[in-house]
């Protein structure tokens, strides 16, 4: 405590105070003493710690000195295993070094001895030994020759050349001798020594040459063509082509043993052979197919060409094939290359030619062979007193789609194009026309539609009745009529189906011809020519929509008597059930019958007309008639059965407005004329027109009339 | 369905080596190509025009010029729309047999066929027809005339859009075959008929 402190908190003034102060101090200044002992007491301690600190440093600078030492070791270390590795290193190269150099001491031990070995083997006729040294002397690195010579010793590769060289010479002799003799198991052991003395290529010319020499003799004899019955010219042609087949398959299997895109050179040289060969047959074939006298001494012609032509596409198929197969391990390019080269065979060889002219030679024939059979066909549709069917149109597309097949057989997609615009041609043009010409006008009562019923008025009832007699009778003493009405409904039914053909053919071709087709511009094609088939069918189905004017035309009068029955003002009040059906009935009648000889969709097409036809003239007949409410009920009934009856679309609409015509003549008074007016309404003046006709109403009301 | 209102069918005839085939080529992909091999039977092309802002198709035939082709050729006459006659200006030869190709198409052609004589290859030096010729032949037999050079592209483009114009026109005024976008048959229109999608009739 300070001595200020001290002052503040006791009074000094006092000797209580200075008492109080001075135990004070000397009880602090024993906490001192005391404080000062532990101090002290401590500090020897402290000496100790030091001492032993000090003790420790000296020990840590010697482990210092041996670290040191230690590193040091290290590098040293390190520095020698780097010396080492590098002396292994350096042994390694030695040692690869020698091998080379033995290898080398190898080769030209082997150069000697390959030189002495052919020399050695031709002497022994061992071809096959000999050909092994030559491989070995190829095989050899370059190097060690070079090696040999930069010594100056004397090049070893010319003794080695020169003993090759003798080899091939007498390898290629005794090719030719074998050849000669045709002695094939020597020809394919001999072979096989070519590419292994390098000279693959060489092989190929040979063999091929050899192959296209027996080929040749081969096709001498079978292109022989033997008179007979069948395909003897297709026959004799199938039998080269297979004999060509077989020579070049022989090729490709040797080929592939001696390198691989060498197979077009040897294709090249047995085609010669092949196109003089088919060259002869379908040179007789051509000889022979020319100018036939009939479509049916054509036939088999045509069978041959189409098989002939079939054949040859058949063969260059078969030469791509070999060929991809054969370049099929090489590189991209190479094998573009083979391709190339066998198309361009392809191309510019006398057989295609002949392949040209043979499809040439059989579309000229196939059109004759078309033209001719159409015209037969239609000639013997010619109608002929009492028949009554036709089969004209079957007979025409029989012949349309063997034709088409034939075509399709060839094997060729412009074949078959041409043949599809002939057809089309010969549909549109020949059959068409005689359709058309049978359908323009069609004879009396085409379909039978009965007459109305006899309305109670005496004089009219007569007349019908007479109609109706007259047209039985005539019926039934002249038969030709009835055949007549037969025939035209007959052809009227192979219009609509021969549209219905077209079409159909014209899809069976596009499938057909797929096969054949090369790519999408084939496809293209085909599709376009059948197309052509698409306007034939639609001209048949106009010539049927001609026959059906005709039948409406044959209706007419008949259809007249009906409209005029219908809105008779005088009612058959006994049977007036009966009577108000007539017609529904009529039509039922009529739209069996009809259904008969007919397809559906030209009976509804027909009963169609019919309808708005009746209705019409209906509507126009009201007109002519006075009626009373009775009457005016009688034909309101009539026709609103008629409108019942009518089928759909133009015809309900059409007859519903007549029905509504004739509801106007049934009313009780005219002021009710607004009740029966639906819409679509009849116009104003029109519903005038025919409440006028009711004698008992007013013109006054009728003109007092909002409508 | 495709897109296009109007169906034109377009041959090429005229002897062997009067650039036909490049004419087809130059028109329909814009190329000429050298050393065009000989074109065997017909080839097919289709290029498509806009007239008056309306689609035409125009399905190029180009036939073989070699006789041993003609059994093949023939049968394309009768439903093409335009016959385009072509001769080289610098060979007389096939100049001279245009009375024969005449001949053939009278056969085989509809007589309604819109006909047009070209006279190609004018950048050749060595011309041995004379236009006033060519020009001449053309009018005393009803064709329209035109020289063109498919080796230059000239008068290409010409040629085919005037054919596309002409017989979009013909085809306007005298309702020849419209083409709905189906080819015939095959898209399913088999026996409609009354919607002009029938071929031409003679």
């Amino acid at each position: 405590m300070s001595l200020s402190l001290l002052l503040e908190k006791y009074d000094v003034s006092t000797e209580e105070g200075l008492q109080k102060a001075l135990s004070e101090v000397e009880k602090e200044e024993s906490e001192v003493d005391e404080a000062l002992s532990g101090v002290l007491s401590r500090a020897c301690m402290l000496e100790d710690k030091l001492r032993t600190a000090s003790q420790a440093y000296t020990k840590l600078s010697e482990v210092k000195a041996d670290a040191q030492v230690a590193a040091d070791m290290v590098d040293r270390t390190a520095e020698l295993a780097r010396d080492v590795s590098a002396k292994v290193r350096q042994l390694d190269l030695a040692r690869s070094r020698v091998a080379e150099c033995q290898r080398r001491v190898h080769d030209l031990i082997d150069l000697q001895l390959c030189s002495a070995g052919v020399e050695a083997a031709i002497k022994a006729n061992d071809y096959e030994t000999g050909a092994g040294h030559v491989s070995r002397f190829l095989s050899m690195d370059p190097g060690s020759v070079a090696a040999a010579r930069a010594r100056g010793a004397a090049d070893p590769r010319d003794a080695m050349t020169r003993a090759a060289n003798t080899l091939r010479e007498h390898i290629v002799r005794r090719f030719e001798d074998a050849a000669q003799k045709n002695d094939d198991e020597n020809v394919d052991k001999l072979f096989k020594l070519f590419p292994q003395i390098g000279r693959a290529e060489e092989g190929v010319r040979l063999l091929a040459k050899y192959l296209a020499t027996k080929l040749g003799v081969e096709i001498r004899r079978l292109s022989v063509v033997a008179e007979g019955e069948g395909a003897v010219f297709a026959d004799a042609m199938t039998r080269v082509l297979e004999a060509a087949a077989a020579a070049a398959a022989r090729a490709a299997a040797l080929a592939a043993l001696a390198a691989p895109g060498l197979l077009p050179a040897a294709l090249a040289a047995l085609q010669p052979q092949v196109c003089a060969g088919v060259r002869r047959v379908s040179g007789a074939l051509l000889r022979a197919a020319a100018r036939p006298a009939s479509a049916l001494q054509a036939e088999p012609a045509l069978a041959e060409l189409a098989l002939a032509h079939s054949t040859i596409q058949l063969y260059f198929a078969f030469l791509t094939r070999r060929t991809q197969a054969d370049a099929a391990s090489l590189p991209e390019a190479a094998k573009q290359a083979a391709l190339d080269a066998v198309e361009k065979l392809i191309a510019e060889c006398d057989l295609t030619r002949t392949a040209q002219d043979i499809l040439g030679h059989y579309l000229e024939l196939e059109k004759f062979f078309l033209e001719e059979s159409v015209n037969k066909a239609l000639k013997m549709a010619t109608p002929q007193p009492g028949s009554t069917t036709s089969s004209l149109v079957d007979d025409v597309f029989f012949i349309a789609r063997k034709v088409i097949r034939r075509s399709i057989s060839t094997g060729s997609v412009e074949g078959a194009c041409v043949v599809l615009n002939e057809v089309s041609a010969v549909l549109e043009r020949d059959v068409t026309a005689v359709l058309r010409r049978r359908l323009r006008a069609a004879p009396p009562d085409p379909l039978p539609l009965p007459a109305p019923p006899a309305p109670r008025a005496p004089r009219l009832a007569l007349d019908l009745t007479a109609l109706d007699l007259t047209a039985d009778l005539a019926h039934a003493l002249n038969k030709d009529v009835e055949a007549q009405r037969l025939l035209f409904l007959a052809h009227l039914a192979e219009a609509e189906a021969g549209a219905e053909w077209a079409a159909r053919l014209a899809e069976e071709a596009v499938r057909g011809a797929g096969g054949a087709a090369r790519g999408p511009t084939d496809t293209h094609k085909v599709e376009s020519c059948a197309a052509g088939l698409g306007a034939a069918a639609a001209a048949l189905a106009l010539a049927a929509e001609q026959g059906v004017a005709a039948v409406r035309a044959g209706l007419a009068p008949r259809l007249a008597l009906w409209a005029d029955a219908l809105v008779q003002p005088a009612p058959l009040a006994e049977e007036l059930e009966d009577d108000a059906d007539a017609f529904p009935q009529a039509l039922e009648q009529f739209s069996e019958c009809a259904r008969q000889h007919l397809p559906q969709h030209t009976v509804d097409a027909l009963l169609l007309a019919v309808v708005t036809d009746v209705a019409t003239r209906a509507e126009a007949r009201i007109l002519h008639h006075h009626y009373d409410r009775e009457g005016g009920l009688a034909a309101e009934r009539r026709c609103r059965r008629a409108a019942g009856r009518a089928g759909g679309g133009g015809a309900r609409e059409r007859a519903a407005r007549l029905a509504q015509a004739a509801s106007l003549l049934a009313l009780e008074r005219p002021q009710h004329a607004a009740d029966v007016l639906r819409p679509p309404r009849l116009p104003p003046a029109r519903v005038r027109d025919i409440l006028a006709r009711r004698t008992d109403f007013k013109i006054e009301d009728i003109k007092k009339l909002k409508l | 369905m495709e897109d296009y209102k109007f169906l034109f069918k377009v041959v090429l005839v005229g002897n062997a080596g009067v650039g036909k085939t490049c004419l087809v080529r130059r028109f329909t992909q814009g190329l000429f190509p050298p050393g065009q091999g000989a074109t065997i039977g017909v080839d097919f092309m289709i290029k498509t025009v806009e007239v008056d802002g309306e689609k035409v198709k125009l399905q190029i035939w180009d036939t073989a010029g070699q006789e041993r082709f003609r059994s093949i050729t023939q049968s394309y006459y009768r439903s093409a729309h335009a016959l385009i006659l072509v001769y080289d200006i610098s060979c007389q030869p096939t100049f001279d047999c245009l009375p024969d190709w005449l001949r053939e198409i009278e056969e085989y052609a509809n007589n309604k066929v819109l006909r047009i004589l070209v006279g190609n290859k004018t950048d050749r030096e060595d011309r041995e027809i004379p236009k006033h010729i060519g020009e001449d032949f053309a009018q005393r037999h009803g064709m329209y005339f035109l020289e063109t050079s498919a080796k230059e592209a000239e008068n290409v483009e010409r040629l085919f859009m005037e054919i596309a114009v002409e017989l979009m026109e013909q085809a306007k005024c005298k309702e020849l075959p419209k083409y709905d976008g189906s080819l015939g048959p095959i898209n399913g229109k088999t026996t409609s008929v009354g919607d002009g999608s029938c071929c031409l009739r003679s």
